[in-house]
């Protein structure tokens, strides 16, 4: 059936078929198409590129009412390493790595064996769980935020508190309902006889979840834990209600704290500078991960 | 050979385990729920218990975080009678209504277009998804400057090459929601565009070809084909963002901080303001708040739940 037409030789992608290419008015409609995602591409890459250059503007500039240019009038690579050193950087990336690896790990340990027994194990009443977390998942969660905060300022054990810690971020990762979803809908279609034929050898719920499960699943894992990673980069609600000390903020806080905080040394353009120091550790991580990232959001299964 | 051992051995542990219940709920049913007990202890204690408290404390009068005596309705009725409630009311609905015109069909044509393009297809997704890797407080800081109302702004860069004169932008109290939902849309509407994306990447190719033989055009193929497929992630990811666009608070405070004037205070941020400004005076009035909205938004998780089995069963 196929025939190579042109450069139109495989257009079964979408409604347009191979053989719509014969006429013209297709083949214009494809430009049309085109048109319509390059207009998209400057509209994403515009503010981005904008924001990349209008950091090393001089804050006059950046505010100018007159004679604006696009581009800043001289860019001076000293302009990196004095925003640096006005920020204070270090410690942000520091502290929220060490946020994020938390949350990963419990997400994962949480999450990841209440997939397991939802899937595998399957212990008389785990259809109520499961209809729990569906239910749990599509319930808003809003009007929760002050008994949430009053658990964590008294602490979970009395007299500990939470606050001041990361400890609430950390156990609030384990309760995600969507990826516990995730998690037992791979594992449903990890091969049965695997699990038999361990089950056979001996192996304890715990062994066949750790050498069987896991090494299996790695794509759902790399895909669940970038996701969570990425994701505790932009926490902003939870950290700034229950972070008070400015040396254990996160990015996701500083971003807030340097638009809202008086201080006369965070020009606009330092600001600017702010932002693209604070997305940096993402866009690494995207051009780094991309593939699983993109591919991952398929993985999500959202089925309508 | 194996799996005759398997299935044997599978009906001697049943005979056995039916005759000792005891033993075999020890053996299987005890132990898995030991490693459910992680996320039991979670949801327990951040979703399931915050959400009883909520609507528990909210008849009881709060002193520093601390539930007094029972006052039955008065902060219900003290949150609906103050003024700002029906302002804060009028323009959540604003945003869920620029939100469903702006937000809500612009990632269907991403993904219409997307599904028929065949050339530089990894480029595409990974410059229509960009803009979504950043987290949502620096995608707000960042259109403030874009929005700044200075002609150094990028906004009114573009407006000057058309010899228009700068304009207030975020300033402009009518219109200051719209502008916010701008920057939302910009930021979250590549994620949605890939997961409709993907969906369409699902449709079996042999519909398009039949309705081709049939002689329907592009359009009535998307029609009959695309659009009857994806009604169910339309509703999915309608609800889904009808309830955001209420909790929406972030996006808010960082690029107005509610202002100009209260204009663009969405019931997330009233919400956050009585329960953390003024060192928790108000917050019992968060919670009485907080129930409200728990209520009216449950009515459209319902209403999910009712249309999504619909649909699935029209489908099949």
């Amino acid at each position: 059936m196929k025939k190579r037409i042109g450069k139109f030789q495989n257009m079964d992608s979408g409604a347009l078929c191979t053989s719509d290419m014969k006429q013209l008015k297709y083949k214009l409609f494809y430009a049309f198409l085109w048109a319509i995602m390059l207009f998209w591409f400057t509209i994403v890459i515009l503010p981005c590129l904008w924001l990349a250059v209008s950091g090393f503007k001089t804050a006059a500039e950046i505010n100018a009412s007159q004679n604006v240019t696009f581009f800043p009038k001289k860019f001076d690579l000293k302009k990196l390493v004095h925003a640096w050193n006005t920020l204070h950087y270090q410690k942000f990336y520091v502290n929220t790595f060490f946020l994020a690896i938390g949350c990963v790990i419990s997400d994962l340990f949480v999450s990841g064996l209440a997939g397991y027994v939802l899937s595998r194990l399957r212990p008389k009443g785990y259809k109520v769980i499961l209809g729990m977390v569906f239910c749990l998942m599509i319930l808003p969660t809003t009007g929760t935020t002050v008994p949430l905060y009053i658990t964590f300022k008294n602490g979970i054990i009395p007299g500990v508190s939470m606050l001041n810690t990361y400890w609430p971020m950390w156990l609030m990762a384990g309760a995600s309902m969507f990826n516990i979803i995730l998690f037992k809908t791979n594992f449903d279609s990890v091969s049965n006889s695997l699990v038999e034929a361990a089950k056979l050898d001996g192996a304890s719920n715990m062994q066949i979840f750790v050498k069987i499960m896991v090494p299996l699943s790695i794509p759902v894992i790399m895909t669940v834990s970038l996701f969570t990673f990425n994701g505790q980069f932009g926490n902003f609600f939870w950290p700034n209600l229950v972070i008070t000390d400015p040396e254990k903020y996160t990015l996701g806080v500083q971003v807030y704290k340097i638009q809202n905080t008086v201080n006369a040394n965070l020009t606009d353009d330092i600001k600017m500078m702010g932002i693209i120091f604070a997305v940096l550790p993402q866009l690494v991580i995207f051009a780094l991960f991309q593939k699983h990232i993109i591919g991952g959001m398929n993985l999500g299964g959202v089925k309508g | 050979m194996l799996k005759k051992d398997i299935t044997q051995d599978k009906a001697l542990n049943s005979k056995k385990a039916k005759g000792n219940a005891v033993t075999r709920f020890i053996s299987r049913d005890l132990s898995a729920w030991i490693l459910l007990i992680p996320m039991l202890i979670c949801v327990f204690y951040f979703t399931l218990r915050p959400q009883i408290l909520s609507v528990y404390w909210s008849f009881h009068k709060m002193v520093m975080y601390q539930p007094q005596e029972f006052v039955g309705f008065k902060n219900y009725i003290t949150v609906l009678s103050r003024p700002d409630f029906l302002q804060t009311v009028k323009n959540t609905l604003t945003y869920v209504i620029y939100s469903m015109l702006i937000g809500f069909p612009l990632p269907f044509i991403l993904a219409l277009v997307m599904n028929e393009l065949v050339h530089f297809r990894k480029l595409t997704r990974v410059l229509v998804y960009f803009p979504g890797i950043m987290p949502a407080m620096a995608v707000s800081l960042l259109w403030v400057f874009i929005y700044n109302p200075s002609a150094g702004g990028l906004m009114n860069m573009i407006l000057g090459k058309f010899g228009i004169e700068p304009y207030q932008w975020l300033q402009d109290s009518r219109f200051t929601i719209l502008w916010i939902i701008v920057s939302m849309t910009w930021n979250g509407c590549g994620g949605t565009a890939l997961y409709y994306f993907a969906a369409m990447q699902g449709i079996n190719r042999e519909l398009y070809e039949a309705a081709l033989i049939d002689g329907a055009g592009y359009w009535k193929r998307v029609k009959i084909v695309t659009l009857p497929y994806m009604y169910g992630m339309f509703i999915l990811f309608g609800v889904k963002q009808i309830i955001g666009v209420f909790n929406v608070m972030e996006q808010v405070l960082q690029m107005t901080g509610g202002g100009p004037n209260n204009a663009s205070v969405t019931l997330g941020l009233l919400n956050y303001r009585y329960a953390f400004e003024n060192g928790g005076k108000n917050a019992q009035y968060a919670l009485a708040l907080g129930v409200m909205t728990f209520i009216f938004l449950s009515v459209f998780a319902i209403l999910y739940f009712f249309l999504d089995k619909k649909i699935q069963e029209n489908q099949l």
